[in-house]
């Protein structure tokens, strides 16, 4: 953690988070309009009255982003959460066990490797009909937590030679007990980049889905309102605010959760910094520099 | 060779699973699915088509094991149903009309992007710390932390709508017919390069950050040492020795973004109202047809599932060790 402060991207990224968190819970102070009611004219451009404008029938951008911003913020962090929870379980269960159920679990990741993620999203979405937000996170969880699973496995096979897990096998503890408290801990860093790793796919994909037209039309996120904003034609007659909005606010969110997850990949493999740290090799590799 | 046989045997495996996932979806729903998703169509609809749709998805006399044996049989015949939407329409024709564009799309956008991502994955992580490096890194970050859906739409405001510069949809000028003359050709890259752009800035980011990781992960290795100490040139120790050896994992990790890939193609091409599967595949979603989404799932599935394999065997050809395997 004191690591994570002292890394700029780290600080930058969770700035940012921060920032977006801090307005969706204060959401209710900071505009006094209902994101779902009709509060002005159709299109109408950004003024004092509405400062980010309003959409093909009359709702408030500026509100319907800031609350929005809290569906975004809970899908992507609970799915996020599942996801992670699942593929540390199922990873670090076949990296122990080992024989048989590794085989099994092994086989089950890798297949669903190969199959294409977003295509078997729609499909399932689209059988569930008109998907609100939380059955959108529930199918993520269930179907995005292989790529979890295979790098936990991996880490947990280099733990489980330790001798501290030897020792406990010895000592007769459960077998529950040594993969919770010996290997779990241990492979904290692999988790903690599957999670912000999840939770930045499972925003974007959230948004993707409700922008293909699988979420509920109704529910107030920043994927739904991509999908209103393009099935109005917002770029066509002109009211960019509508579809720029939501477009920003993703980005901004992508970027921060990204510098995060970028610092944490540095923090946990010292190499990949660019900062001047390992003072031989900047040298070495400095000198290389304008040779090209 | 056995290494690429049991790929193969796995990789059928991972399609059956797939059919299977469609097979069994329509008979989670409660109440009877084809009159659920015969009405939600909403259109008038012939009473043919809901024979068709009855056969799309297996439900034929007979005990369940009988009609899952039906429907994976007529998978691999290459029968995947009528569209509803299409009617009379074979799926197959819908889908592979689309996939043609996909492909094309895709493929193109997938090798510039690799090509130009490792060539600057390698340049950054050689030149470690320096200003390019960080130019580099902090952009690739920006832009794979970018949902597709957004990339898509700010580039298409920007260069479509408010400078002018390019098309905002279609692969090609409508009123031209499709031939083989430089007019329609000179139309279709005219139309491709926005998508183009798009897909490359979705994709670039990935490409750059893995390679420039696994080169300074190999930096390190006592080989790259000694290659220096034997005084070999900087750009021979950088692209023959580390870089050779840094490609290996990014190869492999090209197998895993093909997912992405085809996710990012889908929402580029509903955006730039592309002729491929993403848009044909919004209109069923639109129209709620539903053969039609569940047989994109196997034709992506099969498109990921041949890309996978190219990858095995180019891997094979990469690295000597797996030769003897």
């Amino acid at each position: 953690m004191k690591n994570l402060l002292q890394n700029r991207k780290a600080l930058i990224g969770l700035v940012i988070i921060a920032f977006i968190v801090f307005v969706a819970i204060a959401a209710p102070l900071l505009t006094q309009y209902d994101p779902a009611a009709r509060t002005g004219r159709p299109h109408q451009a950004p003024s004092l009255d509405h400062i980010l404008g309003t959409t093909r029938i009359g709702q408030d951008v500026f509100a319907r982003l800031i609350y929005g911003a809290r569906t975004s913020l809970a899908v992507g962090f609970g799915a996020g959460l599942l996801i992670t929870l699942v593929g540390t379980a199922l990873g670090i269960i076949s990296g122990y066990r080992g024989g048989k159920t590794d085989e099994i679990i092994s086989f089950f990741t890798n297949m669903v490797l190969v199959v294409p993620n977003l295509p078997l999203l729609l499909v399932l979405a689209a059988f569930i009909g008109q998907a609100s937000p939380l059955v959108i996170a529930l199918i993520l969880g269930a179907t995005s937590w292989a790529w979890g699973a295979r790098v936990t496995r991996a880490e947990t096979l280099s733990v489980k030679q330790k001798d501290f897990v030897k020792s406990a096998e010895m000592m007769g503890e459960p077998q529950w007990r040594i993969m919770t408290f010996e290997i779990f801990p241990n492979v904290i860093s692999i988790v903690g980049i599957n999670f912000i790793g999840s939770v930045i796919f499972a925003i974007i994909t959230e948004a993707t889905l409700e922008f293909l037209g699988l979420g509920d039309p109704r529910a107030i996120s920043w994927g739904t309102m991509l999908y209103n904003a393009q099935k109005a034609s917002a770029l066509s007659v002109g009211a960019w605010w509508d579809i720029l909005t939501p477009c920003f606010a993703l980005a901004f969110l992508g970027i921060g959760m990204s510098l995060l997850n970028f610092a944490v990949d540095e923090i946990a493999n010292p190499r990949l910094r660019t900062g001047n740290h390992l003072k031989r090799w900047s040298l070495l590799v400095r000198s290389g520099e304008g040779r090209l | 060779m056995a290494f690429l046989l049991r790929r193969l045997v796995f990789y059928m495996a991972a399609f059956i699973a797939a059919a299977t996932t469609n097979f069994f979806l329509p008979r989670l729903m409660p109440g009877d699915p084809v009159q659920i998703m015969f009405s939600s169509a909403g259109t008038e609809l012939p009473p043919e088509s809901l024979q068709a749709l009855k056969l799309t998805f297996g439900f034929v006399d007979g005990p369940l094991w009988q009609q899952y044996l039906t429907y994976l049989g007529s998978i691999f015949t290459g029968d995947l149903g009528r569209s509803i939407k299409y009617f009379p329409l074979p799926v197959t024709s819908v889908l592979g009309h689309a996939l043609i564009w996909t492909v094309g799309l895709m493929g193109t956008a997938t090798i510039v992007s690799f090509a130009l991502g490792t060539f600057l994955g390698i340049v950054a992580a050689w030149r470690r710390g320096s200003k390019f490096d960080v130019v580099v890194s902090v952009g690739a970050i920006f832009a794979t932390s970018v949902p597709a859906v957004v990339t898509s739409l700010i580039v298409l405001f920007i260069f479509g709508f408010t400078l002018g510069w390019f098309p905002n949809g279609y692969a090609a000028d409508p009123s031209l017919d499709p031939a083989f003359s430089l007019q329609y050709i000179g139309s279709l890259a005219y139309h491709g390069i926005l998508p183009m752009v798009t897909l490359c800035t979705v994709l670039i980011g990935g490409f750059t950050v893995t390679m420039r990781n696994n080169m300074i992960n190999l930096l390190g290795e006592d080989y790259i040492v000694m290659a220096r100490a034997k005084g070999l040139s900087d750009r021979h120790v950088m692209l023959w020795y580390a870089a050779r050896n840094a490609l290996l994992p990014t190869v492999s990790s090209l197998a895993i973004a093909i997912g992405t890939i085809l996710g990012g193609s889908l929402v580029t091409e509903v955006v730039y109202n592309y002729p491929g599967l993403g848009n044909i595949l919004y209109q069923a979603i639109l129209a709620r047809d539903y053969p039609v989404i569940q047989g994109q799932l196997l034709i992506m599935t099969a498109t990921m599932l041949i890309a996978n394999f190219i990858v095995d065997v180019s891997y094979v050809l990469l690295d000597p060790r797996l030769k003897g395997a």
